[in-house]
C-alpha cells in the first residue's frame, strides 16, 4: 500500500494554520518553548511562497495584512508595523520569484535569506517612527534568523522547488 | 516576426504588475501611514480597538492556557516524586539555612527599630505614597511576544476599577505601569520594555540612577520567557558608591512611581554597565497587583502662625539633641579658671545637660539632696587643669 502525498491544498492549509499559530502563541503564557524569539516568524514563510505560488491572487496580500494586524494586536501595536512588514516580504518574494527563472531549493533559501535580511532592514526604518527611538531591531532579527534557519524544513507547505507552478517573466 | 515578439514583451511587462501586487503595494502605504503618522498607535479609533482587542484576546487566551496551565502542575507533581528523597534532604538543609537568616534578620530588624525610635524616624510604609489600600490583584492572561515590545495583559481592566496609570507589583517588586486600561483587562508596561525609564534608588548608598529597559535576550534567558530582561542603569549620580548585589528601589523621582517599591539588585557585568536583576522576575509573572498612586501630600506652602514653632525645645531635633548630644562649649570662654575634676565613673549616666549655657546664665548642676553631682565632661571642652590646682571654693559641676 502506497501512501499518497498530501495534496497542495492540504500542504497550505497547514502552512496557513502554522503561520497564524506563530503569531498568537508567542502572546499565551505557555512557556519556554514558545517564546520569541525561539518561536520563527512563520508569516515570512507565507509571505515568501506565498508570493512565488500565488502571484495573482488577492487573498494572499489581504491575509498577510490581517495577520500582521493580528500581530500588531498581540504585541500591543502600533497597528500597521507588522502589516508593513509582511507585506514588504510578499512584495520582494515577488521580485524574487520574477527574477529566479528556473529556482532551486539552494536558491529559494537564499532568497528567503535576502527577503529576510531586508525585512529587517525595513523594521530598521519603520519600529523607531512607530515606538520611538529607544526600540531595537535586534529581537526581530533573531527572530527571522532563525525562520531563516528552518526554512527548507517548512518550505513544502509554502511553495514548491519546481519551476512549474511559478510565473515566468515574460509568458501569459 | 517582429510585431509577435513586441506583443509578448508587452503581454509580459503587464503581467508583472498582477493584482495581488497592487493590492499589496496600496496596503504597504496605508500601513507605512499608520505608523508614520502615529494613528496606528495614539489615535482615538485604534486606542479603541486596541482595547476591545485585548479583552477579547485576554478571553481567548484564558480558554486556551486553562487546561495546560491546569495540566502543568500535574506534571509537575508526577515529576517530583522520581527525586522525593532528595529534594526533601534539599528543602531541610535550606530549612535549617534559612532559621540562621531569620535570626539574624529580626535580630537587626530589633535594632533597626530600636534605632529608627531613637531618631524619631516615621514609618516606612510599603511604596510610600502608594494607595495599597485600592489596590486590585489581577492575573497575567497574555504575554505579549512581539519583538518590538514588553507588555503583558492582566485580566482587570476599567470595570474593575483600574487606570492608566496604575503601578503593576507582584510579590516581589515592581513589575511595571499600567499603560492601556481596556473594560475587562490592562495592558502592563513592563520595566523591560525599550520605553521604560524608572528612577531608582539604592538603598544603602542612595545612588540615584535611571532604569533604562533594553529587552535584550541573551541565552540563558530563553529558557525563562515570563522573566524580565535586566535593565540597564543609566544616569548614574555617584557610582562609585553602588554596591555589588544592593538593593535598588523606586526613588519616587519624577512623580510616576512610588518611592521605596523593590526593584531589584544592582550587578555589574563584564563591560562595566550596571543592571539590575528584577526582583519581580524570581519566580514567572502570573499574579500581579495594580496599585494606584496617591502621591505624598505636599508641605503648606506658609505654616499657620499660631501652631508652634519648630525649632523650640519640643521639637524632634531639639528633644533628640537634648538627649543625645553634649552640649557645645561656650563660645566665648571665661579666662581659665581652675574647675573641679569630675568623678570618674565611667558608668554614671550623665543627666541632661543644657545645651548651651551663657555666661550670664551659668550652669550650675544642682543636686537635689546636696551632694555634689557627677558630670562629665563635654566633649568640646577647653584643655582641663591638673586637679591639683583646683581650688577649694570653685563651685562643684560648674560646666564652661
Amino acid at each position: 500500500m502506497i501512501a499518497r502525498a498530501p495534496s497542495r491544498a492540504v500542504l497550505r492549509t497547514w502552512g496557513f494554520v502554522l503561520a497564524v499559530a506563530s503569531v498568537i502563541l508567542p502572546a499565551l503564557p505557555l512557556g519556554p518553548l514558545f517564546a520569541q524569539p525561539p518561536i520563527p516568524l512563520a508569516v515570512l514563510w507565507a509571505a515568501y511562497g506565498w508570493a512565488a505560488e500565488d502571484e495573482s491572487s488577492w487573498r494572499a496580500p489581504v491575509l498577510l495584512a490581517l495577520l500582521g494586524l493580528l500581530h500588531d494586536q498581540m504585541a500591543g501595536g502600533p497597528y500597521g508595523l507588522f502589516p508593513a512588514l509582511y507585506l514588504s516580504a510578499y512584495l520582494i518574494g515577488r521580485i524574487a520569484a520574477v527574477v529566479m527563472s528556473s529556482p532551486n531549493l539552494l536558491s529559494l533559501w537564499g532568497g528567503f535569506a535576502v527577503t529576510a535580511l531586508l525585512t529587517v532592514a525595513i523594521a530598521r526604518i519603520l519600529a523607531p517612527l512607530g515606538l520611538g527611538d529607544n526600540v531595537s531591531v535586534e529581537p526581530y532579527a533573531e527572530a527571522a534568523l532563525i525562520t531563516t534557519i528552518l526554512f527548507p524544513f517548512v518550505r513544502p507547505l509554502y511553495m514548491s522547488a519546481g519551476p512549474s507552478s511559478r510565473p515566468q517573466p515574460g509568458l501569459r | 516576426m517582429a510585431r509577435r515578439r513586441s506583443s509578448v514583451r508587452r503581454a509580459g511587462a503587464a503581467r508583472r504588475i498582477t493584482p495581488g501586487v497592487l493590492i499589496a503595494i496600496v496596503l504597504v502605504a496605508g500601513a507605512s501611514v499608520l505608523v508614520f503618522t502615529h494613528a496606528g498607535r495614539n489615535s482615538g479609533p485604534a486606542q479603541g480597538a486596541m482595547q476591545a482587542g485585548d479583552d477579547g484576546a485576554a478571553v481567548a487566551g484564558r480558554a486556551a492556557t486553562g487546561p495546560l496551565r491546569a495540566g502543568e502542575s500535574v506534571f509537575d507533581r508526577i515529576a517530583a516524586l522520581w527525586d522525593e528523597t532528595g529534594r526533601i534532604q534539599r528543602l531541610e538543609q535550606e530549612n535549617r539555612d534559612l532559621r540562621v537568616w531569620r535570626d539574624l534578620a529580626q535580630r537587626l530588624a530589633e535594632r533597626n527599630a530600636r534605632y529608627e525610635a531613637l531618631l524619631r524616624v516615621p514609618h516606612d510604609a510599603f511604596g510610600e505614597g502608594a494607595d495599597v489600600e485600592h489596590s486590585i490583584a489581577a492575573q497575567l492572561v497574555l504575554d505579549s511576544g512581539g519583538p518590538f515590545m514588553r507588555t503583558l495583559v492582566a485580566n482587570a481592566g476599567a470595570a474593575h476599577g483600574v487606570r492608566v496609570g496604575y503601578i503593576a507589583v507582584n510579590e516581589n517588586g515592581l513589575v511595571g505601569r499600567v499603560v492601556s486600561v481596556g473594560q475587562q483587562t490592562s495592558r502592563v508596561l513592563m520595566l523591560d520594555d525599550y520605553n521604560s525609564r524608572i528612577p531608582v534608588l539604592g538603598e544603602g548608598s542612595r545612588v540615584r540612577a535611571v532604569l533604562a529597559g533594553q529587552a535584550s535576550h541573551p541565552p540563558d534567558l530563553y529558557t525563562t520567557p515570563f522573566q524580565p530582561q535586566s535593565p540597564r542603569l543609566d544616569f548614574i549620580v555617584g557610582a562609585q558608591s553602588l554596591r555589588e548585589g544592593e538593593r535598588m528601589i523606586t526613588s519616587g523621582d519624577g512623580g510616576l512611581y512610588p518611592r521605596g517599591i523593590p526593584v531589584g539588585v544592582a550587578h555589574r557585568d563584564t563591560d562595566g554597565q550596571w543592571h539590575v536583576a528584577l526582583a519581580a522576575a524570581q519566580r514567572p509573572i502570573d499574579f500581579v497587583r495594580l496599585l494606584p498612586y496617591a502621591g505624598v501630600t505636599p508641605p503648606e506652602p506658609t505654616a499657620a502662625p499660631n501652631q508652634a514653632p519648630p525649632l523650640n525645645s519640643t521639637s524632634t531635633v531639639a528633644s533628640v539633641g537634648h538627649s543625645t548630644m553634649a552640649p557645645p562649649p561656650t563660645l566665648a570662654p571665661p579666662p581659665a579658671t581652675p574647675r573641679p575634676r569630675p568623678a570618674l565613673d565611667a558608668n554614671a549616666a550623665a543627666p541632661p545637660q543644657p545645651l548651651r549655657p551663657t555666661a550670664t546664665q551659668p550652669a550650675v548642676a544642682q543636686p537635689s539632696n546636696g551632694e555634689p553631682a557627677h558630670t562629665s565632661p563635654p566633649a568640646h571642652a577647653p584643655t582641663q587643669t591638673p586637679p591639683a590646682q583646683t581650688p577649694a571654693t570653685a563651685p562643684a559641676g560648674t560646666l564652661r
